[in-house]
């Protein structure tokens, strides 16, 4: 098959990649970013390739199948230091980090030219719940309310929690692949419009490597979150430089954080713990840590996920999750799991 | 034939103008993440060449012909937005006393475009950002407004051509020193750019354009730009003299203050971080609504004989 003049001027274009990002391996996606010849999307209907990194565990393998399916023809898949699933299908498998840019490149090149055949899809084409022709009315509920058509259960109104007004609440879980939420995190949202009603923890984050857990690539985070992914680029690659044994001019990113309004853009008082320690004090926190001074994370100092982030706007959701460590936020979701446990079990 | 040639002369405009604001937006990130860039000139056609390689998928029930048609209405929008920019004296594809009217209309429009493609992929995450661009649309649209109407004032007229012909001896940025600035953010929301992203943002994984692939998503990218070097034009119209100035023909003055607007504009893009939605919200009506509205008091008393 040969490969059209479309085909070949995007073969000069960087690969787009959607990256699911397991256990102990975000560090290494976070390298990643700085590669010239590879884009990491942050959705998979904007990728050719799905990289999968880290151990993701049994049970995110439903979650990865239906993401892979959701990626446009030609796809692929790579595994970078991951085990693919027994049944998979002829798959790339990559090891060192050093090769991965020049598999991506080369797997991208193969789907262009037609070399290497599209993966089929892993799911039958098929809603989740079976809902065509359920009910009196085929949408799949009772009456003409209700039931869960195409799969996902019918907008109904609900009360609000913050000004009265009725809306349609949306109940659905968000994660593990999600960008903006923490790797591995699932939580089962209800949402009215882009106000969060209810959140409950499914399943907890990974456990992630020293890189990520280091201030500024925690920084970075938090600005992809603000719309700055530029100055992002510059923070990891301080944190890796600094990682390498360079020291990191903190004081510089300081001024360019501090210009770009980050920190005047989040409200006082979000997200705000118990110690009366709120995001614009966390963030703080990592600077003092970047900055070298001996600094204790901060912690949930017992408030519950789900309470901290009822009537947040999503954009302020998203930034509250982001703004703990890691080991924290694993921590407090654990915590809260273990209560809805018990309160079942009671 | 006059007609044919003020429509090609539009089109041409557009279509470079599309271009080099694509080339700006990979320089502009480059240069704030301190990072080289290498074929910055090809780096637009070679990644609109990859998007095109890709599968147009639809989703599980979507609203197929508001899908398709979302950002053919943006580049409508667009366009005609642009036919009321006078290319120099009387060389106007549309010459409408009211062409500052039809302006406002494009903007309003806008939002409802932004929310069809917000709403027709039938998914959360994209009529979340639908949603949210529609709560910041209201304030916005009301801040543009003040500010167009300041700057027809002077001129007495809703044609666009008279608010030009008013800045002969001093430019509308000059003049009301508010209108420029408070114009500009609304240039940021109207192609969903960096700190009013609230459509098409990186929290919501890719907004409105979550479920865009291939064609459709080559087609809603190529729009954004096309607004964006609309509204270049018209703030350069509206605040920096438009044609005017001495030595070169009117259409260059026009395409060098457009192209001015064009690198703010990006670089305000990447170098400022988004509020989230309420605090956005609180800002711009408790503050730039109140501010605006000094500014069109500014232009009103000014203007008394």
């Amino acid at each position: 098959m040969g490969i059209s003049v479309l085909d070949k001027f995007g073969l000069g274009a960087p690969v787009p990649v959607f990256a699911a990002v397991g256990a102990m391996s975000l560090g290494r996606a976070e390298h990643l970013t700085l590669d010239p010849g590879v884009r990491l999307v942050g959705s998979p209907r904007h990728a050719a390739i799905l990289l999968v990194t880290g151990d993701i565990g049994d049970k995110a393998l439903a979650n990865l199948r239906r993401l892979h399916d959701q990626l446009p023809h030609p796809r692929a898949t790579v595994w970078w230091s991951a085990d693919p699933a027994s049944d998979w299908d002829d798959p790339i498998i990559v090891t060192s980090s050093e090769r991965i840019a020049t598999v991506l490149s080369s797997v991208w090149r193969a789907l262009l030219s037609g070399k290497r055949q599209s993966e089929a899809d892993c799911l039958p084409d098929a809603p989740p719940n079976p809902w065509r022709g359920v009910g009196p009315n085929g949408q799949g509920g009772k009456g003409m309310m209700g039931g869960t058509p195409y799969g996902r259960p019918m907008a109904m109104t609900g009360e609000d929690i913050r000004d009265g007004l009725s809306l349609d609440i949306y109940s659905a879980p968000f994660g593990p692949f999600l960008p903006s939420l923490p790797h591995g995190l699932v939580l089962d949202m209800t949402l009215q419009g882009d106000v969060i009603q209810r959140a409950e923890v499914e399943r907890p984050p990974y456990k992630q490597d020293t890189l990520a857990a280091t201030p500024l690539v925690a920084l970075a985070r938090i600005l992809r979150l603000l719309e700055l992914p530029a100055l992002a680029e510059r923070f990891v690659r301080a944190a890796i430089g600094e990682a390498a044994g360079r020291s990191a001019d903190v004081a510089a990113l300081r001024r360019a954080f501090l210009r770009s309004g980050a920190l005047w853009a989040i409200p006082p008082g979000l997200g705000r713990t118990p110690d009366d320690v709120d995001l614009r004090d966390r963030l703080e926190l990592w600077w003092a840590a970047a900055a070298g001074e001996p600094v204790a994370a901060a912690s949930f100092a017992g408030a519950a996920i789900g309470d901290l982030l009822r009537g947040l706007e999503w954009q302020e959701a998203m930034l509250v999750l982001n703004s703990f460590d890691l080991d924290a936020l694993r921590q407090a979701c654990v915590e809260a799991m273990e209560q809805a446990k018990s309160e079942e079990a009671v | 034939m006059t007609f044919a040639l003020t429509l090609a002369a539009l089109l041409a405009f557009l279509v470079i103008g599309t271009f080099l604001a694509a080339v700006m937006d990979v320089l502009a990130p480059a240069w704030i993440a301190r990072r080289p860039t290498v074929g910055a000139l090809t780096y637009p056609l070679r990644s609109a060449a990859a998007v095109l390689s890709r599968q147009r998928i639809m989703t599980e029930a979507p609203d197929r012909l508001n899908w398709l048609l979302a950002p053919a209405w943006y580049i409508a929008l667009a366009t005609v937005g642009l036919s009321v920019v006078p290319f120099d004296e009387g060389f106007v594809l549309v010459k409408l006393s009211t062409g500052i009217v039809l302006w406002g209309a494009v903007e309003s429009l806008t939002v409802v475009v932004v929310f069809l493609h917000g709403w027709s992929p039938n998914a959360p995450l994209p009529l979340i950002g639908a949603y949210r661009y529609v709560a910041i649309g209201l304030p916005i649209m009301l801040l543009s407004m003040f500010v167009l109407i300041a700057a027809a004032i002077p001129a007495g007229s809703l044609d666009v051509m008279a608010i030009v012909e008013s800045q002969q001896e001093l430019w509308n940025v000059l003049r009301q020193p508010l209108g420029l600035p408070l114009f500009l953010l609304l240039g940021l929301s109207l192609t969903l750019r960096g700190p009013f992203d609230y459509a098409d943002s990186a929290d919501l994984a890719g907004g409105t354009s979550v479920e865009d692939s291939g064609a459709a998503r080559a087609g809603w990218q190529l729009a954004r730009l096309f607004m964006l070097v609309s509204f270049s034009a018209m703030a350069a119209t509206a605040f920096l003299g438009g044609y005017l100035g001495p030595f070169l023909p009117g259409p260059v003055w026009l395409a060098l203050k457009t192209l001015v607007v064009l690198a703010i504009l990006v670089t305000l893009t990447h170098l400022f971080a988004r509020m989230p939605t309420p605090r956005m919200l609180g800002f711009l009506w408790k503050v730039l609504l109140p501010v605006a509205f000094l500014g069109l008091l500014q232009a009103g008393l000014e203007a008394l004989p």
